[in-house]
């Protein structure tokens, strides 16, 4: 036990140590992304607003798009993280840091796009309620507000759920680092020790933690849908978008999920960590979430064509015949048609299999969201005022940076934080008995437990 | 600041050094403060681990989110009452919308509860020293006595190695 | 007893002009949004004229709707401010806040007359014409929304007047550039409240019915109309 529990060490620390030229290329890919971004943004506040692609009556298309797409990606930490700890499956422990961070970091863009999108971003920090001489005073009817507030807390929440766990692997980094790096590691471990009182204070906090970060997470997108749904905008005054969009932010976190495990996977050499059996398991739920996602489009739909309200007809048709119909139908075929067949299959539910099952979904939700936004906004109720929306490049710029923030934000934690929970992959090799937790390496048999 | 421990393989060794030093503790005159086990990862399922077990922080973390859901809700109440402001037809003060301010503010009350509670009762930070040796990063248990009394060390030493420890260590200064 | 300014548009008289449009322009300080941004979808009329066809030549038939801001008294643009920039007065009118705006066009999107209008960028007056902006009126900056205020402007200055004179405020008095310009007058504005005004004795009209008014938005505005096209044609 002691050689395996060592390795863990020695295996998860290693990418903290060591880099490969692989690694500074797509470093310099990404931050060159986020600086075009921010190039665009800057241009965005000099000119005005006008350099977007929006009109009357399209007044958010991509920049809501891509609000709703990232915070939705949030969900994977949430429910591998906080569900699977709570049901105590097991699996989850190699999983739950590279989950967490997704969570966190999609988060900060989710929470960075509506800054950015307003007409007078200077101005943003009117939401928050601060005595102001001025009577300047947030609006709590608001969906905006409620956004504010749900974002915030899920902020702080999967913040404090993505740092706590991280507490004993910082003291694992800073027992063996030396110099700068040992004292950096110190302050982040805020002098750790790994006392039996110290563990059993982390973990009621970490059980807390999961009970109280589902419902937030819960309450996050279907607050974010609440942005459509309390207007009443046609095909977005529905009662089924807070469900429905927790479940397809569910959806696309775990495709997320599965992406970023399978480049972990390859690129930091964790073979041995991240295996069949979790991409399997993870292939599985998002299966699972494939099936949601089909029978809440569809009950969206079915009640949409039944009711046969012209106003909503109007909007229902652009999607499945006319303008946006190519968009609506690839859709369906990268969120259904293409991942089902290879998640349900179990010979093409491999690593490969749920990657590219998983990168369809990610695609395919980034229009679903465009697909709710767009087309209601471009036919509301009075047919004059109808209008269409074409995206410009600075919209193009700016989405192509939030996942090159997204990408410099995951590279960078990968090279300061273990992407895989040192300690409680060593609990999974105390209470594993029988199957090791970790497959052994080649030539190397995995000692099973206490002697 | 001077340590004196024992390394051991697994958490069966830990839980008889720590009975040792526990019921030895008047004759080797040890304060219960003194006796440190550190490990690497949680050990559930033994003494020295589940004596540690506390359910306070979920009282704190109910207690903290009772304050959120009360500060959410005066914020919105108080509020809109003073600055009355009237908009599309709805009342001053809807439950529905204030209601979802108040629950956010509940789980933030609960979160930041928890945090607290947890930096409290674990002692972080704490950059003041602390025992610690690589072996437990590579899966041992360190069971010892902080600031052991003179001339009492060959003895402790003993015992410590009576219940099977793989090493014994002295270190004079703690880790910072 | 409070004045609820409230406005009649009589689609019998109205001809698709669009004097109330220019003059709309004229009074509020809007900029044209020339013909490259027209084409994209951004110009600015407070009020505007929706013409809708029907048939075909020799003989089609065109109705002529104008659209303006409709004071809702449960307006939908209102709630979803996160800064209060849309808020309800007591005097019935939906009010913009340009101050307080900082742009998330909410407002725009909920609003189902699509009323609103947003400034995408800063407002710009080929010359000469920066030269005839109305001072009683503010100039938009960009990232602000906007939307017919009523003229606003105008019912406050009679207000004050009235009030420097120690009287009550007469019907016809004063009213909104578009009624003002109107060379039909298809276009009634006046206080909904008293009972001897115009536009409160229309808006009680047989002939009278309320843009999208199965939404419960409780427009202000009442449109008067004898029946449908078909009717029309035979009538």
């Amino acid at each position: 036990m002691q050689t395996t529990a060592e390795q863990i060490e020695q295996d998860l620390l290693r990418p903290l140590f060591h880099s490969s030229g692989k690694y500074w290329i797509a470093v310099a890919i990404a931050t060159s992304l986020l600086l075009a971004g921010v190039a665009a943004f800057g241009y965005q506040l000099y000119a005005g607003i006008g350099v977007w692609g929006l009109n009357s009556p399209v007044f958010w298309a991509f920049d809501i798009t891509n609000f709703v797409f990232w915070i939705g990606i949030s969900h994977a930490g949430t429910l591998i993280s906080a569900i699977l700890r709570l049901t105590n499956a097991t699996w989850r422990r190699p999983v739950t840091r590279c989950a967490e961070a997704i969570t966190v970091f999609s988060v900060l863009i989710g929470a960075i796009i509506p800054l950015c999108h307003i007409g007078r971003p200077w101005l943003a920090y009117w939401m928050i309620p601060y005595p102001s001489e001025r009577h300047i005073w947030p609006n709590f009817r608001s969906p905006l507000a409620w956004d504010f507030f749900a974002i915030s807390t899920y902020l702080t929440g999967s913040t404090t759920f993505l740092y706590l766990p991280t507490i004993p692997d910082f003291a694992a980094v800073r027992d063996v680092s030396t110099g700068l790096r040992k004292k950096i590691y110190r302050v982040l471990a805020l002098g750790w020790q790994g006392t039996p009182r110290q563990w059993q204070r982390l973990e009621v906090a970490m059980h807390i933690m999961a009970v109280v970060i589902v419902p937030v997470a819960v309450s996050v997108h279907t607050i974010v849908s609440w942005d459509f749904a309390m207007t009443l905008v046609p095909m977005w005054h529905s009662s089924i978008f807070g469900p429905y969009f927790v479940a397809g932010a569910i959806f696309s976190g775990i495709a997320a999920l599965i992406l970023a495990m399978a480049l972990l996977r390859k690129f930091l050499h964790l073979e041995q960590y991240l295996r069949p059996i979790h991409f399997e398991n993870l292939g599985k739920l998002l299966l699972t979430m494939s099936l949601l996602w089909f029978y809440f489009t569809f009950a969206e739909r079915l009640t949409a064509w039944y009711g046969n309200s012209p106003p909503e007809m109007a909007v229902f048709w652009e999607s499945i015949r006319k303008n946006f119909a190519p968009l609506f139908w690839t859709m369906v075929v990268c969120n259904f048609i293409i991942p089902v067949p290879i998640l349900a299959i179990k010979r093409l539910r491999t690593i490969t299999g749920t990657a590219i099952a998983s990168a369809t979904v990610v695609v395919g939700m980034w229009l679903e969201r465009f697909l709710i936004v767009v087309p209601a906004l471009e036919h509301k109720f009075l047919p004059y005022s109808w209008g269409t929306y074409r995206p410009t490049w600075v919209e193009d710029t700016l989405m192509a940076s939030s996942f090159g923030m997204m990408a410099l934000l995951y590279l960078l934690f990968s090279k300061f934080v273990p992407m895989i929970s040192i300690w409680e992959m060593k609990v999974g090799l105390q209470s594993h008995a029988g199957v090791p937790m970790v497959a052994p390496a080649e030539g190397q048999v995995a000692l099973e437990g206490p002697q | 600041m001077k340590a004196l421990y024992g390394l051991y393989v697994d958490a069966a060794g830990a839980q008889r050094a720590f009975d040792l030093l526990r019921s030895a503790s008047s004759e080797l005159k040890l304060r219960s403060q003194q006796i440190v086990v550190v490990a690497g990862e949680p050990h559930e399922g033994y003494e020295f681990f589940d004596a540690q077990a506390t359910s306070t922080p979920y009282r704190w973390a109910v207690l903290g989110a009772a304050v959120g859901g009360t500060a959410g809700y005066l914020l919105t109440t108080l509020s809109q009452k003073s600055y009355p402001i009237h908009t599309g037809g709805m009342s001053l003060t809807p439950a529905w919308t204030n209601g979802i301010i108040v629950y956010e503010m509940i789980m933030l009350g609960a979160i930041l509860t928890t945090l607290v509670v947890l930096l409290i009762g674990a002692g972080l930070p704490n950059f003041k020293g602390v025992i610690a040796d690589p072996e437990v990063g590579k899966g041992k248990i360190l069971v010892g006595v902080v600031d052991p009394p003179e001339g009492l060390e060959p003895e402790l030493e003993r015992r410590l190695q009576q219940a099977g420890a793989w090493q014994v260590k002295r270190s004079a200064t703690l880790q910072p | 007893m409070a004045h609820k300014w409230g406005m009649v548009v009589d689609l019998d008289r109205c001809t698709g002009c669009e004097a109330c449009v220019v003059a709309c322009h004229a009074e509020n300080n809007i900029p044209t949004a020339g013909e490259d941004q027209a084409a994209r979808g951004r110009a600015k009329h407070w009020i505007r004229v929706e013409r809708y066809w029907e048939g075909d030549f020799p003989n089609p038939r065109v109705r002529f709707q104008p659209v303006l801001c409709q004071q809702c008294d449960e307006a939908p643009c209102e709630p979803v401010c996160p800064t209060y920039a849309s808020y309800h007065t007591p005097e019935g009118l939906n009010s913009q806040v340009y101050n307080r705006c900082i742009g998330t066009r909410f407002c725009a999107n909920a609003c189902p007359y699509n009323v609103r209008f947003f400034n995408f960028y800063n407002p710009e007056w080929d010359k000469p014409l920066q030269l005839q902006l109305n001072p009683d009126v503010s100039v938009r900056s960009v990232g602000v929304m906007e939307k017919c205020t009523f003229c606003v402007q105008r019912i406050k200055a009679a207000e004050i007047q009235a009030e420097a004179e120690k009287r009550e405020l007469k019907d016809g008095e004063f009213t909104t550039a578009c009624a003002q310009s109107c060379p039909s007058k298809a276009l009634i504005f006046g206080d909904l409240n008293d009972s001897a005004s115009e536009v409160a004795r229309l808006a009680s009209s047989n002939r009278g019915t309320k843009l999208l008014g199965e939404l419960g938005t409780k427009p202000n505005v009442t449109y008067l109309e004898r029946g449908t096209w078909e009717d029309a044609n035979h009538g």
